[in-house]
């Protein structure tokens, strides 16, 4: 009877230990503060091209800022209070991530012609879940290249397609696509008039490969909009000339190309110094001999 | 005026002292740990030193820039002052061949040490681009070695004839080495003739030679478009350097081999005088130099230089730059402007400092250039930022110093340190010229 006891005992001390250590655990996961994350996301679409949203997630941990790569985001389309799956996708090593859409027909408008979407993370065991509402209304540009007394020009229209109107007094900027950075075109904020256009002149002497020139006329972040982006290629620049010196005989090129001088200049030295260090051999057999 | 048994009593070679054995044991054990370092290197590739993608010359390729530097002396001293006919020079020139020997020697095996790979050593001929630095440090390097044994080679052969005779007797296994390395020397018309046409063909060639090594050494750097490198002034600048270093390490072991062989009949206060001249007119010039390398950039210094610039000035490498600049160039230019600072001990002082200087100035010529730059390092552990050498690269860059140090008291042990037949023969000039004013 008392060993039985004992054992009941026991039983009840072991049962006791072990909520006592399940509720430890969880008391100390309680302690683990879950990191905020913050998303950034930008809509683009370029004309005849890709429609996608730019996506950054960083979070601010020990007063720095850094990027969070690696962790699921899933984008939802609004209408109507409901919540249409887009798609899903992840982050890279630099926390950023391109989401393409199909096509702008893969989502819908709401009531007012206006897109809404959301971007969400679900959280994980360092992060808080966090989401990004993005909103706007499809435009389109239609931009070409005139000439006109002899001035070229590239010419842009904004159009609303959903009420297939001009879009007035909207910033645009010109560029020329360059190998870092792009070269603006006339100044770097131009308004569109009344018709929703703007003619920017293009400066003569661009350089362009095969005398091409690449054209972009962008709607940049606009809080109604997003990014637009129109190309335009014209054949109006300064061809670039290969200055390749691949088949030349340099001091870059390898050595069976090496500079005639080169050839002949220090090998001249080098045979004129040892054909003496060899002489002055030769007279130390003489000095034996002699 | 002493006799011919004299000068060969005090002048020939003499076995080494207790001295002499404890300091080639201490050298022999430096050099075997190096070795040891070095298999270790060999076996485990370069990952045992800490030089990585930014320091990727560390301080192997400093000190074999100050062997090549060092080497100088034999241009200058031997060929030089012999050229100029100045006769003051005797009794240091043959310490100042060895130098500069040891040193060439060295300054080749050194650059071996920094290859990861010396089994493929003989790529840099079978496929030298003749565009490149390193092929001109290549082949100019084995021709200044065959040109410094050369010199010391071709004024030795009286004196070897002369120590054949002398251990005929007491010691003849010896006495057939002499005889056989004096090429049959028996000082006829016809050997002297060849001898001294030799001579006057190498001092005059050795010069250019030196000089071009130098620049090449320079031009290793200088072809490189780095911040501290990126410089027309660079080859004169080593030259000037190489000048400097030189002369320190002739001062420092004139002096040791003076005291240790008791010379100072032979060497006198009146060559250290010459020579503490020598040495200041070397550092004048360096310091020269140095003004141009650093005050001109400081005035007109983009971002990035004056970023190197301020960690040489006041940064982390500012305690040896400082130590360097004042210790091994300033503080020497005012002693021995003193005729007091040209005494053989304060010399001896001087040039010890301004070897020591001589040889960290190359280690901040190489190593701050390199973690400096044009683009950011980034995306590269911490330890990368830095630069200090490994406990790999300590021994092992001993080890050749030690060696160095070793071909020098081998060389001083059997080779007379002072021309035999030239000391003879300038005290029979001097006799005869006495007599001639007498009568």
């Amino acid at each position: 009877m008392k060993n039985q006891l004992n054992f009941n005992l026991i039983l009840l001390a072991l049962f006791g230990l072990l909520l006592f250590s399940t509720s430890f655990q969880s008391l100390h996961a309680q302690k683990v503060k879950k990191e905020k994350v913050r998303l950034k996301a930008q809509y683009i679409k370029i004309m005849d091209g890709e429609i996608y949203l730019n996506i950054k997630v960083t979070a601010r941990v020990k007063r720095k800022n850094i990027k969070v790569s690696n962790i699921d985001l899933t984008i939802y389309n609004k209408v109507n209070n409901k919540k249409i799956k887009v798609g899903e996708t992840t982050t890279n090593i630099d926390g950023e991530s391109k989401f393409v859409f199909k096509s702008l027909n893969s989502i819908k408008p709401d009531s007012t012609n206006t897109y809404n979407l959301v971007i969400l993370f679900k959280g994980n065991d360092i992060f808080k879940k966090a989401k990004k509402n993005i909103v706007f209304k499809d435009v389109n540009i239609r931009a070409k290249f005139i000439t006109k007394d002899s001035i070229n020009y590239i010419s842009a229209t904004l159009i609303d397609t959903n009420k297939d109107s001009l879009v007035g007094n909207q910033s645009l900027t010109v560029q020329v696509q360059r190998i870092f950075q792009p070269l603006f075109i006339g100044e770097e904020f131009i308004i569109t008039d009344e018709n929703g256009t703007i003619l920017v002149p293009i400066e003569e002497g661009i350089p362009g490969i095969d005398g091409n020139l690449t054209f972009e006329v962008v709607l940049n972040d606009s809080d109604n909009f997003g990014t637009v982006k129109a190309i335009v290629e014209a054949p109006i620049g300064v061809p670039i000339v290969d200055e390749s010196t691949f088949d030349q005989r340099t001091m870059w090129s390898p050595r069976n190309k090496t500079p005639l001088f080169l050839l002949i200049l220090p090998n001249l030295l080098i045979f004129s110094i040892w054909g003496l260090i060899i002489y002055l051999i030769t007279n130390l057999f003489k000095i034996t001999k002699s | 005026m002493k006799s011919n048994d004299k000068l060969l009593k005090d002048l020939a070679p003499k076995k080494f002292g207790k001295l002499g054995v404890i300091w080639t044991c201490l050298l022999i054990v430096i050099i075997i740990a190096g070795v040891i370092a070095y298999i270790d290197q060999l076996i485990k590739g370069q990952i045992v030193t800490n030089m990585r993608d930014y320091a990727l010359w560390g301080i192997y390729i400093s000190n074999f820039v100050f062997f090549v530097a060092t080497s100088f002396v034999g241009s200058v001293t031997v060929a030089i002052l012999r050229l100029t006919k100045n006769t003051w020079r005797t009794p240091v020139v043959r310490i100042a061949e060895i130098i500069a020997l040891a040193a060439i020697i060295m300054a080749g095996i050194t650059i071996m040490i920094d290859m990861a790979r010396p089994d493929r050593l003989l790529n840099l001929f079978i496929h030298a681009r003749i565009q490149s630095p390193i092929t001109w440090d290549v082949i100019i390097i084995p021709t200044y070695i065959a040109l410094s044994f050369l010199l010391l080679y071709f004024p030795l052969l009286p004196d070897l004839a002369i120590l054949r005779e002398h251990f005929k007797k007491d010691k003849p296994t010896l006495s057939k080495w002499y005889g056989k390395l004096s090429l049959n020397w028996k000082g006829s018309k016809a050997q002297k003739n060849i001898q001294s046409k030799s001579i006057q063909i190498i001092a005059l060639m050795i010069i250019p030679v030196g000089l071009i090594l130098q620049t090449i050494d320079a031009w290793l750097f200088s072809t490189t478009y780095r911040i501290g490198w990126d410089s027309t002034n660079l080859g004169p600048y080593f030259i000037a350097g190489a000048f400097v270093a030189g002369i320190g390490a002739l001062v420092t072991v004139v002096y040791i081999i003076r005291r240790v062989y008791k010379l100072e009949d032979y060497i006198t206060n009146f060559h250290f005088d010459k020579l503490g001249k020598l040495l200041v007119l070397a550092c004048l010039t360096y310091l020269y130099f140095n003004i141009n390398e650093y005050l001109i950039p400081a005035f007109t210094a983009t971002e990035d230089e004056a970023i190197h610039l301020n960690t040489l000035f006041t940064g982390h490498y500012a305690p040896l730059f400082w130590f360097v600049t004042i210790g091994g160039l300033i503080l020497p230019i005012i002693i021995l402007l003193f005729k007091k600072g040209r005494k053989p001990l304060p010399m001896f002082l001087i040039g010890l400092i301004v070897v020591i200087a001589s040889w960290w100035k190359r280690y901040l010529i190489v190593t701050p250039t390199l973690l400096h730059p044009f683009l950011p390092i980034q995306g590269v552990p911490e330890s990368w930022h830095h630069y200090f050498p490994s406990v790999h690269e300590w021994l092992i860059t001993s080890a050749t110093l030690a060696m160095a140090l070793l071909i020098i008291t081998i060389l001083v042990r059997y080779l007379p340190i002072i021309p035999i037949q030239r000391t003879a023969d300038e005290q029979e000039e001097l006799l005869k010229t006495n007599k001639n004013a007498e009568q």
